[in-house]
């Protein structure tokens, strides 16, 4: 705990706080104190200016008599007016011995030091008008208790909301790394848990669990691929197996059998290798070989390639271009889905099809379909057909490894294309609908 | 010819070698980098046959370190790694053909032989011919026999692969990539209806045919004997 960062910098802030409070206080305190003075010195200077003012006009006389009045008065200054001889005449202060000008007296212990202005009258009489400094303190000693409880208020309060708030950042650094840990011991389905509150750390957690899912993704695709390989290449390779045990067997059959078992294996390697293409599309890698791709171009080289083939078998392979559209992407990996789909219409559509490539551009995106006039596909069946190794009943005995439609999907999603199935009636469409570039 | 094999699979690169020699090819072998390096910068080869990966040092940096030095031997990249950036970086470091483990035999036979008698760069050729075949690559037009024979623009382009690799074997392969530029395989025989057609053109009602199909490894156009 004591050493969370939040802990830490809640202290820091905390003793920033407290320092900025004293100095505060100190610059208040003096300034205060300082306009204070200057003020009780101007009451004192204007009540001798008078005083001086009640000597011109009404004499000694007056000038004793306004001084006894003023010392009955409660609340009112200090008085003293002495003779030349410097002997006491009337007032208070009148036993304070005073040179002329500003004094502070401390004549009397019991009372606060008083600030005296002496100022010199005809005839060698002096007048003495004081005030003690007894408001001054009592403000001060105000100001000072006040900033006093404000600096306790402070660091408690820094110390409290530091706590508080340490220990919430810290418990939330807490989740994130205990789930770190769980997935580290093979709790993969692990996830950070997140406030809804959508703060740094709720961003931060959000986006661990986003990383945590592409890898997630990323080893189940792993997986997958190595569950199919087990599993789809038992079958070929038990044949190969066989080819080759027949072929050492019976040595009239030795030609026929590694020429079978060639055959096969070269099956196995494209299967193999199909493999591994969909799982390095899917790694993502390839996005960052992106270039302009011309969808019509790569249309035009496909169609070119594969009619004299369709013509072969009777069917026909045409083009149709409305609305030409460049999109950012891979032309060898955009050729070869779109190969994929035109082949698996040539194997299924079936004699005499007429199978249609259609290039399309608005401005919801481009479009690449592939159009068929064959028995079509069962809607029901539409979505499996993009799967590893999965096939119709009806295509079990065709060649093809049920993997071309995998590779269609991939290609798809590393272009953030849609892929699907539709029914043609009669026959199947094939689109990728490629998203509108920005 | 003679022929280098850098390769650290003894076994693999043995069977090379005893296949390429009974081609007719003299193969000199070398089961490390450096031993491959110091062959390939000190004889005279007119292909050598490099294995991507090596212990030690690594195929793409033997092959800098050679052209670095000035070595234009023709070089057949053999790998394992099937992608495209790899094939592009192994053409990029100075490798003039990729070939990708597994491989039929007479596929790297056809692609050391096409290596082999590549013309030299600077030389420009408007005209190429064989026998009474002619084909003139600035009018884009072809005769045989002094007729002419009417192409699509892809059939000119595999008639010109053909002429170019003429007495030599090119396999469905080297087809599709270079003229087609597919460089994955097709389940379609879309080389063989192509070539079919082609044929159909360029022999039919000529006594002698100059385009030959050999089998289990690709096609031949040659003239005749």
């Amino acid at each position: 705990m004591f050493r969370s960062t939040s802990l830490r910098l809640a202290a820091l802030y905390t003793s920033g706080f407290a320092v900025s409070v004293v100095l505060l206080g100190a610059i208040t305190v003096v300034t205060t104190r300082a306009a204070l003075s200057d003020q009780f010195d101007a009451r004192v200077r204007a009540e001798s200016n008078a005083l001086v003012e009640e000597y011109r006009v009404e004499g000694l006389d007056g000038l004793i008599q306004a001084v006894k009045e003023r010392d009955r008065t409660p609340g009112a200054l200090d008085y003293g007016v002495l003779d030349a001889q410097g002997r006491p005449m009337a007032g208070r202060l009148a036993k304070t011995p005073a040179p002329l000008g500003w004094t502070i007296s401390r004549a009397r212990p019991d009372r606060e030091p008083v600030r005296i202005l002496t100022v010199a009258l005809p005839e060698g009489r002096r007048l003495l008008v004081g005030d003690d400094d007894k408001h001054i303190e009592v403000l001060n000693n105000a100001l000072l208790a006040s900033f006093g409880w404000t600096l306790l208020g402070v660091v408690i309060l820094g110390v409290l909301g530091g706590y508080a708030l340490s220990r919430d950042v810290h418990l939330r650094l807490a989740a994130i790394s205990g789930t770190a840990e769980a997935i580290i011991d093979g709790d993969l389905a692990r996830r950070v848990p997140v406030r809804g509150s959508d703060d740094d750390l709720d961003r931060l957690a959000l986006t661990i669990n986003r990383m945590l899912d592409r890898i997630a993704a990323l080893m189940e695709s792993l997986k997958q691929v190595s569950n199919d390989v087990a599993h789809d290449l038992r079958t070929p390779l038990t044949r190969l197996r066989q080819r080759l045990e027949a072929g050492l067997a019976d040595p009239a059959e030795r030609s026929q059998a590694l020429e079978g078992g060639l055959a096969d294996l070269d099956s196995i390697l494209d299967t193999f290798a199909a493999l591994l293409r969909i799982a390095q599309i899917e790694g993502g890698a390839r996005r960052a070989a992106f270039r302009p791709c011309h969808l019509a171009d790569i249309a035009r080289t496909v169609v070119e390639a594969f009619a004299p083939s369709a013509e072969e078998n009777r069917q026909s392979l045409t083009l149709a271009v409305d609305g030409a559209r460049t999109i950012d992407g891979d032309v060898e990996l955009l050729t070869q889905m779109l190969v994929n789909l035109v082949e698996n219409a040539l194997r299924h559509a079936g004699d005499g099809a007429r199978i249609e490539v259609r290039v399309s551009g608005g401005e919801g995106g481009a479009a690449l379909s592939v159009t068929d006039n064959g028995p079509g596909v069962p809607p029901a069946e539409h979505a499996r057909l993009f799967d590893r190794f999965y096939r119709l009943e009806r295509s079990r005995s065709t060649p093809g490894s049920g993997l071309g439609l995998a590779l269609v999907a991939a290609v798809a999603r590393l272009h953030g294309a849609e892929v699907g199935l539709a029914d043609a009636g009669p026959g199947l469409t094939a689109r990728v609908m490629f998203p509108a570039v920005a | 010819m003679k022929l280098l094999i850098v390769e650290d699979d003894r076994e693999a690169a043995a069977y090379l070698k005893r296949a390429l020699s009974e081609a007719g090819h003299t193969v000199d072998y070398a089961a490390e980098g450096r031993d491959g390096l110091m062959l390939a910068a000190g004889e005279s080869y007119d292909v050598i046959v490099l294995d991507r990966m090596l212990p030690q040092i690594d195929g793409l940096a033997i092959l800098r370190t050679i052209r670095a030095s000035g070595v234009k031997t023709p070089v057949l990249l053999l790998t394992a790694l099937g992608g495209i950036d790899d094939r592009v970086e192994g053409l990029e470091a100075g490798g003039d053909d990729y070939l990708v483990k597994p491989f039929a035999f007479a596929e790297l036979l056809a692609r050391v032989n096409a290596l082999a008698r590549r013309p030299p760069p600077q030389e420009v050729r408007t005209e190429l011919s064989v026998a009474d075949l002619r084909l003139d690559l600035l009018k884009r037009s072809v005769t045989r026999g002094g007729q002419r024979v009417d192409l699509q623009p892809r059939e000119f382009q595999l008639l010109e692969y053909l002429m170019r690799h003429a007495g030599r074997v090119v396999t469905r392969t080297m087809l599709l990539e270079s003229v087609w530029d597919f460089h994955f395989d097709p389940k379609t025989n879309i080389v063989e209806t192509h070539m079919s057609r082609l044929r159909g053109k360029v022999d039919r009602g000529h006594a002698c045919e100059l385009i030959h199909t050999v089998r289990g490894a690709g096609y031949i156009l040659r003239e005749p004997d």
